[in-house]
């Protein structure tokens, strides 16, 4: 009974060759744009959130209580480098940074605009985040003088590779001081955050300027994937706020939750077009067989069977359209992935907002996966309109037509 | 094997009684019959063939097949009663236009659950009988009309079903095609043991039977 009824169901499905290639192209074509939009957005936010772990919070970081509301150097953590080499020692820790930050005035020949100077160490930033690839202009090589700057300061400031600015801010006794830099590299790493704000120098240089002990720094950051550290941290240290990249960065956790609102919301659009578009096929597939289905009722094939029949046809139409959908999909996927979607046209709206002008799409199996279930479950609920005229067919009426 | 009682059958239009098809009608067929019901244009002949087939609802009475009451069963219980007791050709010849002349023939022998050994030697079986078995991997579109009743009729009869009923098989045919498939089905009859009943007034169906069953304005004459 299923050989015959899948053996109908096939030859019925394309008996239409025109008819079911167009529908066939439809869904596919559906599904594949809808899976690059979801594989660039998810790109897209996935790359921000990369960054910015890479370049600023880690998957945790530790601060002094009340640093981050007070953001005053005399609430740091004093013993940082301790720290930082016993948690190292944890085999849950891939990396691990100490930094030290004081918020200012930063100066230009002609601008001056708010600023953070950042004390990092560069070789320990390349293993935690690989920093040069934030690099867009210039190199590490700053010698005595020199700093890097975020794109967007320099942009505010009108600073270019080697020019001077200068950082003004209180120190650790709370006297003005001033210190003069060379900009010697400008990074862009869509964290807004270090792009708008930050001028990096070496550790040891900006403790000396804020007269304090290289030991003591502002943020312990570091890189894990296991899940439960920051709780094990939480307890083993009470004095220090232990905070996850989400609770750090609510816009980018509240931005991926937008992405997929968007995603989900495009995703039913393409599948109420699937299902439209499967509906009106069997619809009419099924009126113009309305008297083929009375007559093999009248032979004895019983409603059931036919029902099934027709949810088969439905499937394999939009098994059809899955097919070219994932081979376009993941055509599309792929190039966007390797060359990306460039909106270079757009760079400085997409700079200050944190991105890069350069999209690049993710690649899932999921989306692949997801777009199969939905696609079959459209296909199947389609055929239940259609198969009202079935299920009201009476076949001595279709042979009386006949006769 | 199939007795009718007192069947009557009206069509209505809203709630009034439009026409009185078929008018007290009491009738039995015997195995291996092979007869005809005759009449003029709308005497009710095909009406009469779909009450006995359980296509349509009798009005009142009763219809037994084998001494089970089959008029009255539910819409399920009837498609089964057709699907395993009963063959049916039909005036347009109804084939499976997306299925070969094998699966077409094969079509009832599938539901009913035969296995795909016994399909294959019953199916080259009756085609052979039919002189359709060169036909065999052929669609129906590619069939003349003759060719096309005979596998209907192999459909019917491949599963040797209890009673075929054919209405107006030669209807479609010309002279020469229409006394051929009598042959053939009067040889399926004497071979095959099969009780046919027709509803034709083509004439050579008339003269092939053995037995005529004449209506007149929905009643037996």
């Amino acid at each position: 009974m299923f050989k015959i009824l899948i053996n109908l169901a096939l030859k019925n499905a394309f008996l239409r060759a025109s008819r079911a290639i167009l529908l066939v192209i439809m869904i596919g074509a559906s599904m594949g744009v809808m899976v690059s939009i979801e594989g660039l957005y998810e790109g897209m936010t996935s790359n921000m959130i990369d960054k910015t772990i890479r370049s600023d919070s880690g998957d945790i970081s530790m601060f002094a209580k009340e640093y981050r509301l007070k953001n005053d150097i005399k609430y740091s953590i004093k013993n940082a480098t301790d720290i930082a080499k016993t948690l190292d020692t944890l085999e849950s820790v891939e990396a691990i940074v100490t930094r030290v930050k004081v918020s200012g005035l930063a100066q230009s020949a002609t601008k001056a605009y708010p600023s953070d100077l950042i004390g990092v160490n560069f070789e320990d930033e390349q293993k935690f985040g690989k920093f040069s690839d934030f690099i867009k202009e210039g190199n590490l090589s700053l010698g005595k003088y020199g700093c890097v700057v975020g794109v967007e300061l320099a942009k505010n400031l009108k600073l270019k590779l080697n020019s001077k600015v200068v950082f003004t801010s209180q120190d650790a006794n709370n006297q003005i001081q001033s210190k003069l830099f060379r900009v010697k590299a400008i990074i862009h790493t869509t964290n807004i955050n270090l792009d708008t704000r930050a001028i990096l120098t070496n550790k040891n240089r900006v403790s000396l300027y804020l007269g304090i002990p290289e030991t003591t720094a502002t943020q312990i950051a570091i890189r894990s994937k296991k899940d439960n550290l920051q709780e094990i941290l939480k307890k083993k240290y009470k004095n220090f706020d232990v905070l996850s990249f989400k609770d750090l960065n609510p816009q980018l956790t509240q931005m991926k939750t937008m992405t997929d609102i968007f995603n989900s919301i495009t995703f039913s659009i393409v599948m109420f077009v699937v299902f439209i578009g499967v509906l009106g096929v069997m619809y009419v597939s099924i009126l113009d067989r309305i008297r083929e289905f009375g007559i093999m009722l009248a032979l004895g094939y019983e409603y059931k069977y036919i029902r099934l029949q027709v949810m088969f046809e439905a499937l394999f139409l939009g098994l059809g359209g899955f097919i070219l959908g994932s081979i376009i999909g993941y055509l599309l996927l792929l190039y966007l992935n390797i060359y990306g979607l460039n909106l270079s046209d757009f760079a400085d709206g997409m700079q200050s907002f944190g991105m890069s002008s350069i999209l690049y799409a993710q690649i899932k199996l999921s989306y692949f996966t997801t777009s199969l279930y939905a696609i079959l479950l459209a296909s199947i609920l389609s055929v239940f309109i259609p198969l009202r005229k079935i299920k009201k067919l009476n076949p001595v009426d279709v042979i009386k037509a006949d006769a | 094997m199939i007795k009718l009682k007192d069947v009557q059958k009206y069509f209505y239009k809203g709630e009034e009684r439009e026409v009185h098809a078929l008018k007290n009608i009491n009738l039995e067929i015997e195995k291996g019959e092979f007869s005809v019901l005759t009449g003029a244009s709308g005497c009710g002949k095909t009406t009469l063939l779909n009450a006995i087939g359980v296509l349509d609802q009798i009005s009142s009475g009763s219809i037994e097949l084998e001494g089970k009451e089959i008029a009255h069963l539910n819409s399920d219980e009837k498609t089964k009663i057709r699907l395993n007791d009963m063959g049916f050709v039909f005036q347009a010849y109804n084939l499976v236009p997306v299925l070969n002349v094998r699966d077409n023939i094969a079509f009832i022998m599938r539901l009913q659950g035969y296995s795909e050994d016994r399909i294959k030697t019953r199916v080259l079986e009756i085609a052979q009988l039919l002189e359709i078995d060169n036909k065999l991997d052929s669609l129906p579109s590619l069939l003349s009309g003759g060719q096309q009743q005979r596998v209907a009729v192999a459909r019917a009869v491949a599963s040797k079903p209890k009673i075929i009923l054919a209405d107006e098989p030669t209807a479609n045919l010309d002279s020469k095609n229409s006394q051929s498939l009598m042959d053939m089905m009067k040889e399926l009859n004497e071979k095959e043991g099969v009780t046919i009943l027709f509803a034709s007034h083509d004439e050579y169906v008339v003269k092939s039977v053995n037995r005529i069953i004449k209506l007149d304005d929905g009643a037996l004459v």
